[in-house]
Order: C-alpha cells, then structure tokens, then sequence
C-alpha cells in the first residue's frame, strides 16, 4: 500500500524520442500521483504526450528517466516477464480499437485476463458483469457478431474481470458514436463508484472528459492544468484557454 | 508495371526468400539427379574405355538371354591360335574375368557387401589396361594384385596375405601389386588380378576364356581385322571392336541402371510438387495482403492486365533465380545422394561431377514453369480486386459458385485419378504406361484432396487440436482457432506436407505387407533346416559347399538348387524370360513342394527332356500333362521339354520351370548352387549342426553364410527395411519443403494478427504463451498433413495390393509405425514454428498495438 492511498505515482518523467537534433521530448518532466477510487481523464492537443504518459504509467513503454511506482511496486526497472505478470494481474486496458480476439466468444474474451493466467473466473463475478455489461444474451456471439458498442462493453468488462488495481482506457470512445460512448463512460463510471475501482483515462473528447473525477491537462509533454473537470463546456473552455 | 513488380519483391525479401528456396530445393534435387547419373555413366564409359585401352578387337561368347546373377557363357581357349596366326594380329590373349570373393588375411570381407568383385588374369604387356601404382604384375601361382581402392579400404600392404575364392574352396595369395584404372574410381567394385593359368582354376574355367583381347598391328584398322576374325570363328563367337564393345557395355549399363534416373527424378519431382504448393500459398496470402495497394493502383487507373504482369513478373523474377541457385545446388545434391548411397551400402562408381546442358535446361524449365503455374491462380485473383477495396475493407472470400465449382472440380479430379489410378492396376499395356498411369492418378487425387481439404479443415483441426486444448487451455483453444480461421490457407500448407507423409505412408504399409509376404514365403516354403547361400543374398555359392556339408554330422541331407533365366520361345521366337532351377532330386525333403499335377516320383524319376513347371507358367503357356515347350538358353542353345508336373508357384524358391541338374549344366552353362538347403537328422540339435556348418564355410568358403529359417526371414526383411531406409531419406528433401512452407504460412499470418499480439501480450500474455500458441498452431497444422496424408498413403497401398494378392501379397497394418508417423509430423510442426514463435514472441508490445 502506497502513502495516502495512491495507486499510481509518477516522479519526474522524461521520455526523449530520437537522439541529437531530431530529438523529440514527449515528456519532459511530470511528476503525479493517481489515488484509489477516482476516475482520472487525461487530455492534451496531438503530440502532447498524454498517450506516451498512459504507456509509461501502464508498464508499456520505459521512461528516459524519472520513476513510476503501481501499486507500491517500481516499475520502471522491471523485465518484460515481470512486466508481463504485472499488467496481467494488477492492470486493466481497453484500447480505441482491436480489444477482442475475433475467434473467442464474448465471454471468452471477458474472462481472457484469468485465461492467461490459468486461474478459474469467478462465477458470480463473472455475471454480475456480464449483466452490468448488457450483454446476457451475446455471451456466445463472437465479436464480428457484435456492434462497436457491444465489443467496446466487453472489453470494459475484461479489464474489470481481474479486479485490477489501475484500469488504463486509451480513447475508449475515440470510434464509437456518442449513444454508445455513453455506455462506456457510464460503464466506467459504474465501476469507479461501486466496484471501487481506479480509472485513468485517455481522452480527446471533452464530454468524456467531463464523466471523471479529475482532469490534468498536458501541453508539450507537462502538466499545465489539474483538477475537477466540471462540465462538458467547462472542459471546452480549459481546453481553449490552454491553447 | 515491371518495375513495381521487382520493388515489392525487394521489400519482402523474407518472403521471396523463403518462396525462392522452395524452387532452389525442388530444382536442385531435379538438376542433382541429372548430375548424379550422368556422372555415374560417364564414369561407367570411362572404365570400359580404360580396360580396353591398346585393344582393337574383343571376342566373347553370344549370349542371348542376360543374366541376373550365375555364370555367364565362355569361349573355347582353343580359339586363340587361330586368332593369333590371323594377318594383322600383333598381340592376342585370353583373359578371365569373372565374380568372385575376396577376403584378407583374417578371413575378413575385402570391400563393400553387395558391391562386385571381379577375379581377372593379368594380360601381356600392350593389352594391359590396369596401371600398376605399387610393386608388379602377380607371376607365380601364389600371387596376386587388388585395387587401389579396395587395398586401401581393407588397408592391405604389399606382402600381406589375401584369400580369392571363385567355385573352388578359397585360396591363398601373396599380395604383389596394386592397381588403378584411368582416373575414374569403381565405386564398391573391385579387382584382383591373378595369372592366366590360375584365374582359370580359382574360377573352374580349365580351358576356357571369358574373352579374347586382340591387338592390331600397325597400320590395321579394327575394323579390318575383326571382319578377317570373324571369318575363322564359329557360331556362337561374337567379335566386336574395342568400341563396339565398350559401347555396348556402355548401352547394357544404361539398361541395367535405367531406372536410377528415373527413381531419383520421381523424388525430385515430389520435391517440387510440394514447393509448388508453398509457392501457391505463399503468393495467395501475399495478393490478399496487398488488396487495398491494389485497390489504390486500380484507382490511379492500372488496368487489370497491368496488375496480372506486375505479380507474374515478381514470380518470374523468384522462378528465373531459384532455378538457377537450384541447378548450382543440384551439385551439392548430388554429392548428398551419392553419401547416402553409400551410407547404404549403394556405392557406384564417379568421376568427375557432369553438368550437361540438358540439366540446365530442364532446371530452367522447370524452376520457372512451377513458380508461374503455381502464382497464375493467386494473380489472377489480384485482378479482380475492385478500386474500391483501396478505400473499404474488401472480402476476397470466395463466391458461393465458385466453391461449388472447386467442389465439382475436386470431385472430378478424384473420379478421374481413381479411374487412371485402376485402369494402371488392372488394365493391360506395358509396365512404363501402367506405373505412369497410377503415378497420374495419384497426382489427380492429391490435387482432388487439397481443393477439398479446405473443408475438412474444420474438423480435423478440431480433432488434432483436442489433446492440446485438453493440455493447455487456452493457448491450444487460440491456437486451434487460428489454424481454422483460413482454412484454405492451412488447407494448402498442410497438403504440402500431406504428399510427403502419405508417401512415407505408402512405403511402410507397403514396406509392412512385403515383409510379411516375405516371412510368410519363406515359412511355407521352407520345411524348416538350414540354408547355405551366398552372403549377398543372391550370387550362386561354389558347389563344394554342398559337398562339404553333407559329410557334417548331424545332417541327414543337402539338397541344391542351381538356376539360370533362360526365354519361351513361342511361336518361332524368343518370348518372355522366367526363371529355370535345377534341384537335386530329394529337394522336397527340404522345400515343401504343393503337386498340383504329378508327385514326388515326377521329380524322382526326371528325365533330361522332361520339366515340371509352376502352375502360373502353365497356364500362361497353355500347358498341361504331356505338353512340351522350348526355351533359349544363354548358350543360344534350344532344348525341348515334355511337362510332367505342375505345382503351385507361392512365390517361390522353385521358380517356373524344374530341369534335371546335368541339362542345366549341358544347356543352360550353370553349374553352381543358388542355394543348398541342409535337412538335419532327427534328434540332432540343429544349432549345433548350424555352428559346425559355419565354422566350415567360413574356412573353406567364405563367401557363404549359413542360416536358420528364422535369420532367413530377417535377413530379407532387413533388405526391405535397408531400401525402406533409403526412400524415406529421399523424401525427407520434400519434407523439409513443407516444413519451409508451414513456417512461411505461420510468419505471414502472424504479420496479419500483429496488433491482436500486441493486445494479448498488452493485458498480460507471456512470451513463452505467445511461443507455445504459435508452436500449437503449427503442430495442429502438420497433424491435418498427416492424417490427410495417412489416409491416402494406406489407401493407395491397399489399392496396389489388391492385384498382388493373387501372387501371395498380404497387406499388413503397422499401427504403431503409424502412430509413430503422427508424432514425427508433430516434430515437424515443432521445427516449423521455431522461427515464427520466436518472432512473435519478441514483438514490442506498443509498436504492435499501434500498428497498422
């Protein structure tokens, strides 16, 4: 258990992209800390560096320097197998596109985290979001059987299924149309307030934006703004005023 | 559009290679057994026109009916006077040049088993062709040379002590020289030189020659004098030039050795069946993977033709160059083959490797007829690519009309390869057009099955998937699902592998069923007791042997059997050669003879003009009691016989006709033993009986060997088995193509599920899960080859027995040999994947999930 109840604490982050002029700083000194229960968004002007911060967060990509501690763990200097463990046991993800695996069922896919880990789902679980999902009747149906909206739903729930410490969403709703990315955000929303989880999101979409707790803002690879992000057209606003 | 073609092959350049190496495989195993052979006949050529190098004319005896094995007809050493008083004559000389046994000073084989030896007597000095390259030419009665090749194999010094057996009992000489011919080497065989006088005792040819050697005198053509020659020679003399006897051996070798071009092209062009079927996949998985790049150029206005050229030429291109690396690679082939070979105890002569323009041409011809003919279909899907799929995600799955087609094409093909496949078992016509009629067959059926295998991907995948899925849950349950997710694409993959497998199929259920057939022959014909036989298994033995071992105690009695091929001659002519044995009249105490017609006192009381003969020789010649029938003999001799008895072939050691042992002697030239067969007295302890026998043989006659009918039956199993051995090596180079294309069609698929790899690896796959995915997907691929491919080698083998099973073929079922096969394709699916799984195993993670 982290201080204070963060789950996530970043220090110092720098990552540089290329070497001598062409270099590129996509981060170039952030320091955060992420605390359990909240729903963060994350959003930035193309080139920002909000995605390249999820990436180092999520174990995915390694700073230049600085550090990042999850769950109490510091991460930055793990190898790929202990990395590979870590965000198969303490770590959520639902991508923009491409989150199911086309020849499982809907369920499958829903319980893949435990499939891979070669640990039995937990029934019960395993239901309940099935139905806070909606998709009762899909749980065989394979996702080409399925609408965006559907799919972008299981892949909410597969992150969910480990019960992990940190859910990380990459544009979640970045190719669904908005009655659908309402279900998603709500869906992530949901799981913020009653199934204790934590959520960082990364976002463009000032709406969706609007359904976290917490709003930093990112320009040129630093943190130039954070806190409650208020509503949609508030969200507009700071986003203009940044610019 | 050329251009374009070259550059996207350049920018997969993996790909083309592993396309590439799939013709270079095929082609160089073609080009490797043009090499192969004609090597191996040019050094033949060489050797005949060494050993008659300062001889202008040969003469020999007619021999009108070749010789499997036994003695060959000789000349009267009466005839050399004549030949020497003849006006142009320098030199002339008998020579003997005949099988025989060599063995070092510890009664050790000289030189390879099956390979020939030769005993020869030394020529005066111009008609001499072997070069002494140590010490001289034997003079006395108790020396003699060897070979260099042999000399060095068996490391003999000058000095030492080796042992010639020819008909007699072996004897003992003094090594005095070693010898070479020309620059070719002889492979296994080899020669021991001994005098005129001597050659002719060790062989039993007192006054007798194999052959005269003449040379001319000055100024005398060949010709001339083999015309003034022939004149003076009797009927049954043939006199030919040094070159037209040289080629005539030349032609006979050709003859004799035709069906090793032919066996070795079979594989060669198995090879490239299956790289045709890699080359088809791969081209297919790279024109849908380019769709949307076509789709694009549609856009700017490439026409389809434009489109077609661009993918042919990118086949070209891979064609012109795999054909022309497979012709360099033929060279190294050829070597391997020729390793193997020898490795089985197959060693034939070399010299230095031949590349005729022939096996340029066919390499060429071949390597780029493939590559197009295998690319046309998937290019011609490229042209049907629309604009639009540049812009929209476009499903190249094929219409439901067109998948009646290839059902209706599939169907089609196995009915008409079926049909070729029988009319080649049961029609008439010559052996070559049956064999190629049944070799068509099995092309059509294997081209039937892979156009339908795409359906019975599904299921079988499901079936070889199931241990895996059992074992490893998910990896296996992802893995199976992704070897069904094209299922036309594994389809191919695995059929390449299938032709391999089923031939291998083939072979060990055919293999099985001989070697039961064997042992099966063996038991009902032997009534048990011993047999002494040469130790390669089929050259007649001395028939001292016999006499040596009726005087050992124990043995109640020997019965012989001598044999020679001799023609029917119907109507007028020489028809068709069969086999006519002379036994000893109490060889049905040791062989179980079935009488059909006559008995026991038919063979007793056998007259020189009477024959007793096999009942499918009867009724082939429309024989029966009382009738008679005429053969040619290789002593051009025509001898009648009036049939006495008929008794049911099985197969057997008997052959087709019986004569009595002196007509065999007077008319057919053959007076020693294929085999003795011991009876053992009663109460005596046939084991012992069996060492004393061969403590003797191995003394007296050491070319011999004495067996039990247990080790009878083994040893002709192990020839089946050895054989065996070596096809399986020949079709392990088509193996190893449809390895190559498994782990082609698992890189590239796994090029297309990058960012799904990307996902799984992202929410917590591990590498070794990725690997063992991967490995699975090849393993359950390799398993649908298998089974394919097992299914259709027992089917065809049990097809090509059924017109056996009259002559005494059973079929036999070796399931574990079967099962074996199964978990060797497994292996093979394990092999495949090694590169691709380690590939995708390290992909990054993020660049994966952003790829596009």
């Amino acid at each position: 258990m982290s201080v204070n109840g963060q789950v996530v604490v970043a220090n110092d982050l720098h990552r540089r992209y290329g070497e001598g002029d062409a270099a590129v700083d996509a981060l170039a000194g952030v320091t955060t800390a992420f605390e359990r229960d909240r729903f963060t968004a994350i959003m930035g002007p193309s080139g920002s560096g909000k995605s390249t911060l999820m990436h180092i967060l999520a174990g995915l990509d390694k700073p230049t320097s600085g550090t990042v501690e999850l769950d109490g763990v510091e991460i930055t200097k793990l190898d790929d197998t202990k990395l590979t463990e870590l965000r198969r046991d303490k770590l959520g993800f639902v991508f923009q596109f491409f989150n199911l695996i086309p020849v499982l069922t809907a369920e499958e896919n829903l319980v893949l985290p435990l499939s891979i880990a070669g640990r039995k789902p937990d029934r019960e679980w395993v239901d309940q979001l099935v139905r806070t999902v909606g998709l009762e009747d899909r749980r065989t149906h394979r996702p080409a059987e399925l609408s965006g909206g559907q799919q972008q739903r299981v892949a909410v729930a597969r992150a969910l299924v480990s019960k992990p410490a940190v859910v990380f969403a990459d544009e979640p709703t970045g190719n669904l149309d908005s009655k659908a990315s309402e279900d998603v955000l709500r869906l992530l929303r949901q799981a913020v307030d009653e199934f204790g989880q934590t959520v960082v999101m990364v976002t463009h979409d000032p709406v969706a934006a609007a359904h976290a707790d917490r709003l930093i803002t990112l320009q040129d690879g630093k943190i130039v703004s954070d806190a409650a992000p208020g509503s949609a057209d508030e969200v507009i606003e700071l986003q203009k005023r940044l610019d | 559009m050329t251009s374009l073609g070259l550059k996207s092959l350049w920018a997969r350049k993996i790909r083309a290679l592993t396309t590439t190496f799939a013709v270079v495989l095929g082609v160089a195993f073609v080009a490797g057994s043009y090499v192969l052979t004609d090597t191996i006949f040019a050094a033949f050529d060489e050797i005949f026109e060494e050993s008659l190098s300062g001889t202008s004319v040969v003469i020999t005896a007619e021999n009108p009916v070749k010789q499997e094995n036994g003695e060959t007809p000789t000349i009267s050493a009466s005839l050399l006077p004549t030949v020497q008083e003849t006006r142009g004559v320098r030199l002339a000389a008998g020579a003997i040049f005949t099988p025989g046994g060599f063995f070092d000073a510890q009664g050790e084989k000289i030189g390879n088993k099956f390979a020939p030896k030769f005993i020869s007597s030394t020529l005066p000095d111009g008609l001499e062709a072997l070069n002494y390259v140590e010490g001289r030419k034997p003079r006395g009665p108790r020396e003699a040379s060897i070979d260099k090749g042999a000399a060095e194999s068996s490391d003999l010094k000058l000095g030492e002590t080796i042992e010639l057996i020819g008909q007699g009992t072996a004897r003992k000489f003094r090594l005095v020289g070693i010898t070479k011919l020309g620059s070719a080497s002889f492979g296994g065989a080899s020669i021991a030189q001994v005098t005129l006088p001597v050659a002719q005792r060790l062989t039993h040819k007192l006054h007798r020659f194999d052959q005269i050697s003449v040379a001319a005198a000055k100024g005398v053509a060949a010709e001339t004098l083999k015309r003034r020659i022939a004149r003076k020679m009797p009927a049954g003399v043939k006199v030919e030039t040094a070159k037209e006897n040289a080629d005539r051996a030349s032609e006979e070798i050709r003859e004799n050795l035709g069906f090793l071009p032919t066996f070795l092209l079979v594989f060669g062009f198995i090879a490239v069946f299956v790289g045709s079927f890699l080359i088809f996949n791969t081209f297919s998985i790279t024109v849908a993977q380019r769709i949307s790049e076509f789709g694009m150029l549609r856009t700017l206005g490439a026409s389809r033709r434009q489109i077609l050229s661009s993918v042919m030429v990118e086949a070209g291109a891979i064609g012109l160059i795999g054909a022309l690396l497979g012709i360099a690679g033929g060279f190294v082939i050829a070597a391997a083959i020729e390793a193997l070979f020898k490795a089985f105890g197959l060693e034939l002569p070399t010299t230095g490797l031949q590349l005729q323009s022939r096996t340029v041409i066919v390499g060429l011809v071949v390597g780029l007829l493939v590559t197009l003919f295998s690319s046309l279909v998937p290019a011609l899907r490229s042209t049907r690519v629309p604009p639009i799929a540049a812009l929209h995600a476009f499903n190249p799955e094929p219409s439901r009309r067109r998948r009646l087609i290839y059902l209706a094409l599939s169907v089609l093909l196995a009915a008409a390869g079926l049909a070729m496949v029988l009319i080649g078992l049961f029609g008439s016509g010559s052996a070559g057009t049956r064999a190629g009629l049944m070799g068509g067959g099995a092309v059509a059926v294997v081209f039937a099955v892979s156009i339908f295998s795409p359906r019975l991907v599904p299921p079988l995948a499901t079936v070889a998937g199931w241990p895996l899925e059992r074992l490893r849950h998910l990896t296996g349950r992802l893995a199976r699902e992704n070897a069904q997710r094209n299922p036309s694409r594994t389809a191919i993959t695995a059929a390449a592998l299938m032709i391999g497998l089923a031939l291998v199929a083939f072979v060990t259920v055919f293999a099985a069923g001989l070697k039961s057939t064997v042992a099966q022959v063996v038991d009902e014909n032997f009534a048990g007791g011993l047999v002494i036989q040469n130790s390669d298994g089929f050259s007649p033995i001395p028939n001292g042997a016999a006499a040596a071992a009726r005087k050992v105690p124990g043995v109640e009695l020997v019965a012989t059997i001598r044999g020679s091929q001799a023609k029917v001659i119907e109507g007028g002519a020489a028809g068709g050669t069969v086999q006519v044995n002379a036994p000893t009249r109490d060889v049905d105490a040791a062989v179980n003879i079935e009488w059909k017609q006559g008995g026991p006192s038919a063979l007793r009381g056998l007259r020189g003009d009477e024959a007793i003969v096999a009942d499918d020789f009867a009724s082939s010649h429309n024989l029966a009691l009382g009738d008679s029938f005429q053969l040619l003999t290789q002593t051009r001799a025509r001898p009648r016989f009036r049939v006495v008895g008929e008794f049911e072939s099985k197969l057997g050691v008997l052959g087709s006709v019986l004569v009595t042992q002196p007509v065999m002697a007077r008319e057919f030239a053959q007076t020693q033993d294929l085999f003795d067969f011991v009876k053992v007295e009663e109460g005596a302890d046939e084991a012992k009986v069996q060492a004393l026998l061969t403590v003797g043989s191995e003394r007296l006659f050491p070319v011999t060997e004495v067996l039990n009918q247990g080790e009878l039956k083994e040893e002709r199993e192990n020839q089946i088995d050895g054989l065996v051995k070596l096809v399986y090596a020949l079709l392990f180079f088509a193996i190893l193509i449809s390895i190559f294309g498994i782990a082609n069609t698992l890189a590239l698929s796994i090029h297309e599920r990058t960012r799904e790899l990307g996902m799984l690896r992202a929410i917590g796959m591990s590498r070794r899960q990725v690997r063992t995915m991967i490995r699975y997907e090849a393993v359950i691929t390799a398993l649908i080859g298998a089974i394919l491919g097992m299914v259709l080698g027992v089917v065809f083998a049990a097809l090509i027995a059924q017109p056996l099973k009259d002559e005494g073929f059973t079929l036999s079922y070796p399931i574990g040999s079967l099962v074996l096969l199964l978990v060797f394709a497994a292996a093979i699916g394990v092999i495949a994947a090694i590169w691709p799984a380690r590939r995708a195993s390290r992909l990054d993670v993020l660049q994966s999930l952003q790829y596009e």
